[in-house]
């Protein structure tokens, strides 16, 4: 672990950025048409539970990281190794991401450049902001979390002014409930909202812990409020069936804009978005990464890490599918299943049940 | 080692004998010796004067004055330190102890002290002091004269403001403290003085109020002075390299400032000021980046002026670090993005031009920069031939000749008046060098690499830290406090507390109360109300 401590503000930034980054771009639960954003409401009102058992693992360890805290669970052997599949996952969501936002830039600014060069720039900028540490990160955060909300204002006010809105597109609502049950528990639940399981990387570095739990929770709803919002405004601009469509809907929706005849085909905006998200994400990813590697393998400078693992996670993102619509199709079917249920709900629940028998014991 | 120890042992013995005496710690009772060690060790230099004085009661007695011609202040000398030291003996011939009648009565110079070694005797002389010698007496008298030719209190030429005090720092360092104890009359002003430099001696003071300032701070100031072992300060840029958190980056993390009033404004907020002799640069610390948009002026003006031009030049700022880069990946990879019209008159004048944007941006970068260098340096009468040079034959001829577009020198001349917009230059020329590396990388890969370029400048700014201060607060880390203070500038009466990123001891800056509360006759009130009787004009 580094010595460093952050803020429970900067606690309540980091999370918000990092869980609205990508999600903000991508169609979110969209398997229930125009209800998806109840989807999203109902995803971020079970992920405050997951949220609380990450809490209550915490509040076991108060210093200890997530890599940390599994030897002392589940015994050395074990531990480790849970560890270190943790920090493989950690990786693997990196390079996804990483893949995922090299793919959206291409396809629609960029068509020329090759995305391993794409990415590679990337990784470099992730790889420095690695090297200098949570607290550099926190601070960054910080920066562009005002650049995002000055964005998102500017947007709307444009949305609006443009007179793109029509709230008919929105109509009927709670058509088919079970399928939005279905979409929360197969796809919205696990991103963005099980992807908090990160900050049980991070939880450590708290100066306050008291006002944690307030503070995730805060958080939490608000990203859960912005991606809700944000998907109704898409639908109400575009219509279900233009987002079924599309691959990138507030893309759509940006590129609809037109005030005035000259503030129009603002895509430069939706490329500032896409690229301070992808860069947070795949940051705090590869960070939690770092940060684990060296306390699990006793290193005693974690930033002498950021550059191999940065590494790491360009040639995965560049291997981990041969093609766009196969990483489309593991992220939909096998990634959720095999991956991230196991790794955000039932390993931490099943850690937090030990820890809590264990802690009863010693009473 | 071994040569210089046998050359040592080549020397003749009476050399060495010499160079034993001069060697000497403490002054002798001799006199005539004693002269001779000064003259010696200063080479003979005409500029180090000597007079012998002798007294008519007692011949026999011998004293000496001795100082440096140009460094001191001869009227002092002559009026007060010689005739009162004549006037003095003849009054008390019956006392023997020179030195005590003098220091009794010698009263006209500001102060006087006893001193018995040579190194502190020859920092005094070439100070400005100076030293009197009596024959039997193994110890010399200081005699306060410090004075001579210096430049005036003037007007700044780097920081003019229109409103508030017109008084500029000196190259003197008692002038330059003087100037802020002026404006802070309160015992609480401190101020330490040191000395560095093996060479060069130079007087070096730090200041801050005590009470205010956290004591963790001037620690760190003292440790990181104490620690300089340089042979010459010319210029506190000497102290500011040695002491700043990161020397390697593009950003300062220490400010400097010739204005009296903005060191008062610094010390108050519990900053921290380094004086150094020989410069009318006072260095600043902690500094944080928004310091660098901000002048005294700022609070002298109206808050809601003074808001909009802080954010006037925070957007030049941003101007002069990726103008061209943006042009350049505009007209490069995002041309769906100009408004058509537009498109087709740029790509019109565009058309004859046989570089891409880059090339174009550069050349006309380069050159600008060249034009400003040369201009800087030059005598007033040749600049004007520049800036015709610059702005007929480069200017209009790069655009007749077809090599840069009009547009780009459109952009470059807005990029250049924008950088000079910045009130400081230390952060100026930063956006100016980094300016270059955005053109780049938007030439790479358009808004992509210019938006990386920006992360990657914001993660560095993050990192910095100014005397454990970061370089970011109040942004980053947010404190909601201070934030009044920064691209915008809240009203006087707001700023209840100090920063509180600088830990003051006495965080409360005033009183609540101070807004400004006109009487309730002036506004719209109700016809019985008995104080708005004089409610019409």
């Amino acid at each position: 672990m580094e010595k460093a401590k952050i803020s429970t503000s900067q606690l309540f930034i980091l999370m918000i950025l990092f869980q609205l980054s990508n999600s903000l771009l991508i169609p979110l639960g969209m398997k229930a048409g125009r209800d998806s954003w109840l989807v999203i409401l109902i995803a971020a009102v079970v992920s405050i539970f997951l949220f609380f058992i990450y809490r209550a693992l915490y509040l076991y360890y108060p210093s200890l990281l997530l890599t940390d805290y599994t030897e002392k669970l589940i015994g050395k052997f074990l531990g480790r190794i849970l560890a270190f599949l943790y920090i493989l996952f950690f990786l693997y969501c990196a390079a996804r991401v990483l893949r995922e936002f090299g793919v959206m830039l291409l396809s629609f600014a960029f068509p020329e450049t090759p995305l391993f060069v794409a990415c590679a720039m990337m990784i470099l900028v992730v790889i420095y902001t690695v090297f200098k540490g949570i607290e550099v990160v926190a601070r960054t955060g910080e920066m562009l979390f005002v650049i995002m909300i000055m964005l998102a204002f500017f947007l709307f006010l444009l949305i609006a002014i443009s007179g793109l809105i029509d709230v008919s597109n929105l109509r009927p609502a709670f058509e088919d409930s079970s399928k939005v049950l279905n979409t929360v528990f197969t796809e919205t639940l696990y991103v963005p909202f099980g992807e908090i399981i990160v900050f049980t990387m991070i939880f450590p570095y708290l100066n306050q812990a008291k006002k944690m739990g307030k503070t995730g929770v805060a958080a939490i709803s608000i990203t859960g409020a912005a991606l809700a919002f944000t998907t109704v405004l898409n639908i109400s601009v575009l219509g279900v069936p233009l987002i079924e469509r599309s691959l990138f809907p507030l893309l759509t929706t940006i590129q609809s804009i037109q005030v005035g005849g000259f503030l129009q085909r603002l895509d430069v905006i939706f490329i500032l978005a896409l690229v301070i998200g992808g860069f947070f994400k795949v940051t705090v990813y590869t960070y939690c990464a770092v940060i684990g590697a060296s306390s699990l393998f006793d290193i005693k400078k974690p930033s002498k890490l950021a550059y191999p693992m940065g590494m790491t996670v360009l040639f995965l993102s560049m291997v981990i599918a041969s093609n766009y619509s196969e990483h489309i199709e593991e992220g939909l079917k096998i990634f959720p299943l095999y991956a991230q249920l196991p790794f955000q709900i039932i390993l931490p629940v099943l850690l937090l049940i030990i820890a809590f028998i264990k802690n009863r014991k010693k009473e | 080692m071994s040569y210089r120890k046998f050359l040592k042992k080549m020397k003749p013995k009476e050399q060495r004998k010499d160079l034993e005496k001069v060697e000497q710690k403490s002054i002798g009772t001799s006199i005539t010796e004693n002269l001779n060690i000064i003259k010696q060790k200063t080479g003979n230099s005409p500029d180090i004067i000597i007079r012998m004085l002798t007294f008519s009661h007692d011949p026999e007695v011998s004293t000496a004055i001795v100082h440096v011609d140009g460094l001191v202040d001869n009227p002092t000398i002559n009026e007060f330190l010689v005739q009162s030291m004549e006037d003095s003996v003849q009054e008390k011939l019956e006392e023997k102890d020179l030195f005590k009648v003098f220091s009794e009565k010698v009263v006209a110079v500001s102060s006087l002290e006893t001193l018995k070694d040579w190194d502190s005797l020859f920092l005094a002389l070439l100070s400005g002091d100076t030293v009197i010698l009596a024959d039997g007496k193994n110890e010399a008298l200081i005699a306060s004269t410090r004075g001579g030719e210096r430049r005036l209190v003037e007007q700044s030429d780097s920081e003019i403001t229109l409103r508030g005090s017109k008084e500029g720092f000196t190259e003197s360092i008692n002038t330059n403290t003087a100037l802020v104890r002026r404006i802070i009359k309160n015992p609480n002003l401190w101020v330490e003085s040191m000395n560095l430099g093996k060479q060069t001696n130079t007087d070096l003071s730090i200041m801050y109020i005590n009470g205010i300032v956290d004591t963790d701070i001037v620690k760190e100031v003292r440790q990181r002075l104490a620690r300089v072992n340089l042979d010459a300060i010319l210029d506190s840029g000497y102290i500011e390299q040695v002491i700043e958190d990161e020397s390697s980056g593009l950003f300062p993390t220490i400010t400097h400032t010739e204005r009296p009033d903005a060191v008062a404004g610094n010390l108050l907020e519990g900053r921290v000021a380094i004086f150094v002799s020989g410069t009318p640069h006072v260095l600043i610390v902690p500094a944080v980046m928004i310091q660098f948009f901000q002048t005294p002026e700022d609070y002298y003006v109206r808050f809601p002026i003074s808001t909009l031009i802080r954010m006037l030049r925070v957007f030049m700022f941003l101007i002069s670090l990726i103008g061209p880069a943006f042009y350049v990946a505009v007209t490069t990879f995002h041309q769906e993005m100009i408004p058509t019209d537009l498109l087709v008159i740029i790509a019109s004048q565009t058309e004859s031009v046989p570089f891409p944007a880059i090339v174009e941006a550069l050349i006309m970068e380069v050159t600008f920069e060249i034009l400003r260098e040369a201009g800087l340096r030059m005598p007033n009468k040749i600049s004007a031939t520049i800036s015709i040079v610059g702005a007929l034959v480069i200017g209009q001829g790069v655009i007749q000749a077809g090599i840069v577009s009009p547009a780009m020198v459109i952009v470059v001349a807005t990029t250049a008046i924008a950088s000079l917009a910045t009130p400081n230059y230390d952060i100026a020329i930063s956006a100016r060098l980094l300016r270059f590396a955005f053109m780049l990388s938007a030439a790479i890969a358009g808004f992509y690499g210019i938006i990386l370029g920006l992360i990657m400048l914001i993660v560095h700014l993050a990192s910095l830290r100014s005397f454990g201060i970061p370089y970011l607060t109040p942004l980053a880390p947010l404190e909601w406090k201070s934030l009044k203070d920064t691209i915008i500038r809240g009203p006087i009466w707001s700023f209840n507390e100090r920063p509180e990123s600088l830990h003051p001891q006495n965080p409360v800056r005033q009183g609540k109360n101070q807004k400004p509360l006109p009487p309730l006759k002036r506004r719209m009130v109700r016809a019985d109300t008995k104080e708005g009787d004089k409610n019409e004009s």
